[in-house]
């Protein structure tokens, strides 16, 4: 009997690794229209955090900047990254190799602007994407 | 019959063994991973190289600075004043290809001075060049300002925790007036926790 509670313990552990999922929030920014789209890919992180504010400006040298305020809705702390990638007209990703994953901690309850300056003039439009930190532990 | 299928059988089953322990798993990662050490890793670089360019690209005081025009930069490698073996000029490269990428900085290269005065004299002087076309000194363009920068780090141990503490600072000097025109930082803290056993 003992041994049946060990290996389905074993077993539901193997299959909750197993559903380990590296999907997280993204946030489609449109700076000629200044529209936004938010994309749930996690479930618990769309329980656990929302976007609140989105705006847009240029810094001094022409080149299009994003802020996003991101909201936790959850007492405890968040361990996220995020990721903010840039696009010309045409939809085609610039520098993507370039752009990384930074962490960001979110305090109970609390509220976090990110930042993202584009890295070339053709940049119009950005896309914001939050992960869970464990996501970026998955190994093949 | 017995005494020989003992020994074939445990050869096999050890070569098979070994060759399993002896074969790593290989695969390609991503380049931003969770942390695996405490110590400065590639993902560290990349963010710090990331929002230094991004700094940098965003501040008023560099435009002002060259009147609105792309200046021309050169880089001083960054003094690595931490206990770590850091490749500081990758990191100030690394700065460099972003700017460069951004359209917004002209750069330098003072660490290739010595190759372009041999090529510009191989094209002057082994005549194989055609002389009118031929590239001669004096006519390169001059660094108005220079980034360097410095990592530091600071180590603090109790019980099972070490806490490590890094800082990038980087600085934009203006050449012709001395003034820094820009600085920023990027700390990074990591906390390892030794396991009981």
């Amino acid at each position: 009997m003992k041994t049946i509670s060990f290996m389905s313990l074993a077993l539901s552990a193997a299959l909750l690794a197993g559903c380990h999922t590296t999907a997280g929030t993204s946030v489609v920014l449109n700076h000629d229209n200044g529209g936004s789209v938010v994309y749930e890919g996690n479930t618990r992180l769309h329980n656990e955090m929302s976007v609140t504010a989105v705006t847009y400006d240029k810094v001094p040298a022409g080149l299009n900047r994003v802020n996003i305020q991101l909201t936790s809705l959850v007492q405890r702390e968040l361990h996220l990254q995020y990721r903010i990638a840039w696009f010309n007209a045409e939809g085609m990703e610039i520098d993507g190799d370039a752009r990384t994953y930074r962490p960001l901690t979110l305090q109970g309850l609390d509220s976090v602007t990110v930042t993202g300056v584009a890295n070339h003039p053709s940049a119009v439009t950005s896309r914001l994407r939050v992960r869970e930190m464990r996501a970026a532990d998955h190994v093949h | 019959m017995k005494a020989m299928f003992l020994p074939v059988a445990g050869s096999m089953v050890l070569m098979v063994v070994t060759g399993c322990a002896t074969a790593p798993h290989v695969y390609e990662s991503e380049l931003d991973r969770a942390p695996m050490t405490s110590r400065i890793e590639p993902q560290d670089i990349r963010r710090t190289v990331e929002k230094m360019a991004e700094s940098l690209i965003s501040d008023a005081g560099v435009l002002e600075a060259t009147g609105g025009k792309r200046p021309i930069l050169d880089i001083e490698p960054m003094q690595n004043r931490s206990q770590l073996i850091v490749d500081m000029k990758s990191i100030t490269d690394s700065v460099r290809t972003r700017l460069i990428r951004s359209r917004l900085f002209r750069f330098v290269d003072r660490s290739t001075a010595g190759a372009d005065i041999a090529i510009m004299d191989e094209q002057a002087q082994l005549g194989l060049t055609d002389p009118r076309k031929a590239v001669k000194p004096g006519r390169q363009s001059a660094a108005e300002m220079y980034l360097t920068g410095s990592l530091t780090d600071m180590v603090t141990h109790a019980g099972r925790v070490t806490d490590h503490y890094y800082k990038f600072t980087m600085i934009l000097k203006d050449l012709r007036t001395g003034e820094i025109v820009w600085t920023d930082e990027q700390e990074i803290r990591k906390v390892a926790l030794r396991p009981m056993l």
